[in-house]
């Protein structure tokens, strides 16, 4: 049985653990809100752009573009795989979900060859510390999320797919539900799927400049540009969604735990105490 | 000041929100064929620029803005520029860009692998655009 000194050394243990654990509460809470506004933020220009470029692709015929060309899925040989992790840990099954889902893909998938592309410490590391191969890498970005890396990545998928070095470019993240809960989405960025024809075009009426065809090339790759952004978005709110969560239940852990160390505490104190008057009773009996 | 109803209203999105909303006089954008300027009243056009300096015209002094890549819609009243990146050349640490040009140059020169490599040549290009903007005496 622990002394009484321990216990009361484990006791101030786990309360400063329940400091640190609540405090990053709050903090993933605060970053939390930060990243949804930021979602919020990229709508009036991503919508504005999803407009425009559905009305120019439904004017050009989608063959023409390299981007839009769709080849069967079956005959997809070669592809990137983009994992979206954290930087971090501590946000209960976040990253490992990830994880699991990539490499599941890549198990069904073993006839193909698969590059991977890791967004995120924990991701790469994994794969790193298993020897696969990585073809690229992104890390410690999450923490100040800057529109250039998604352009990045665009550009390395864009050039490998237009070279026909991969068939098809996938992306694996987990999407924000709620502050409780993560969906782990597997989607395909490359080639773009069918887009929805702009029935009003309301672009009918512009003039262009340079012509709609070099436009829409650029407009594509725009277009794929905020899809990554949002995905980081996406991945950055879920991922402090999770650490709330699991801080939280730290945080109720480390209570449940100091209720049950102190209570013990007491215990030992007072079995100890009852032994000494015990003692001091009986010495004083054999004197008499 | 302008005679108020020749101002043209202008919105600069960005994916990190509205950058600036404002109604002008005139602005002269970088275009991907030649630099251009608008006023109300222009026809509707569609146009993507090119990494360059866009001028704001409200008083007399245009006001001066970087801007990397992007499209201007034109409307007879109303101009909408969507960019990704566009920065007061005020706000742009030329000693930063400088130094940022020389790390992306070297990690260029090592060859170490492909991916810093890729990271290399992007960072390298804003920051030659960077230093340009403030070298070539717009103010």
């Amino acid at each position: 049985m622990a002394s009484l000194k321990e216990l009361k050394e484990r006791i101030e243990s786990v309360i400063s653990t329940r400091q640190v654990t609540s405090a990053m509460k709050m903090v993933s809470a605060a970053k939390l809100q930060k990243a949804q506004q930021l979602i919020l933020k990229a709508r009036p220009y991503s919508d504005e752009l999803d407009l425009f470029l559905r009305s120019l692709a439904s004017r050009n015929r989608r063959q023409l573009h390299p981007l839009l060309h769709e080849i069967d899925d079956k005959a997809a040989k070669n592809v990137g795989l983009i994992v979206v992790t954290a930087d971090k840990g501590l946000c209960g099954a976040f990253n490992m979900n990830i994880i699991k889902k990539a490499e599941e893909y890549l198990h069904e998938h073993k006839d193909k060859k698969i590059d991977l592309i890791c967004v995120g410490k924990k991701g790469f590391d994994y794969f790193r510390r298993l020897n696969m191969k990585i073809e690229a890498s992104y890390v410690e970005l999450f923490n100040k999320l800057e529109f250039e890396y998604s352009r990045d990545i665009m550009q390395l998928v864009t050039e490998k797919f237009v070279s026909r070095k991969y068939d098809e470019v996938l992306i694996v993240y987990n999407e924000f539900k709620s502050a409780i809960q993560q969906n782990i989405v597997l989607k395909q960025l490359l080639p773009i799927k069918e887009l929805k024809e702009d029935k009003e075009d309301r672009y009918a009426a512009y003039l262009f400049e340079p012509s709609p065809e070099e436009l829409l090339d650029e407009l594509i790759r725009k277009d794929l540009d905020i899809q990554i952004w949002r995905v980081l978005l996406e991945s950055s709110s879920a991922e402090q969604g999770a650490r709330m969560a699991a801080m939280d239940a730290a945080t109720d852990n480390a209570d449940e735990m100091i209720k049950d160390l102190t209570l013990e505490y007491h215990h030992l104190r007072q079995s100890k105490i009852t032994t000494e008057i015990i003692e001091v009773c009986s010495g004083a009996e054999g004197l008499q | 000041m302008a005679d108020s109803s020749r101002l043209i209203h202008l919105k600069i999105v960005t994916p990190k929100g509205i950058f600036l909303e404002d109604d002008v006089s005139e602005l002269v954008a970088p275009g991907k064929d030649g630099d251009f300027g608008v006023q109300i009243g222009h026809t509707p056009f569609i146009s993507s620029v090119r990494p360059g300096i866009l001028k704001i015209y409200k008083n007399d002094k245009p006001e001066l803005f970087s801007l990397m890549n992007g499209f201007v819609m034109v409307d007879i009243d109303k101009v909408r520029i969507f960019t990704e990146i566009i920065e007061n050349p005020d706000d742009i640490d030329v000693n930063r860009a400088k130094r940022a040009k020389e790390r992306a140059e070297k990690r260029l020169q090592e060859k170490k692998e492909n991916t810093d490599l890729r990271r290399a040549e992007a960072a390298l290009k804003r920051a030659v655009t960077r230093i340009q903007i403030n070298e070539d005496g717009f103010h």
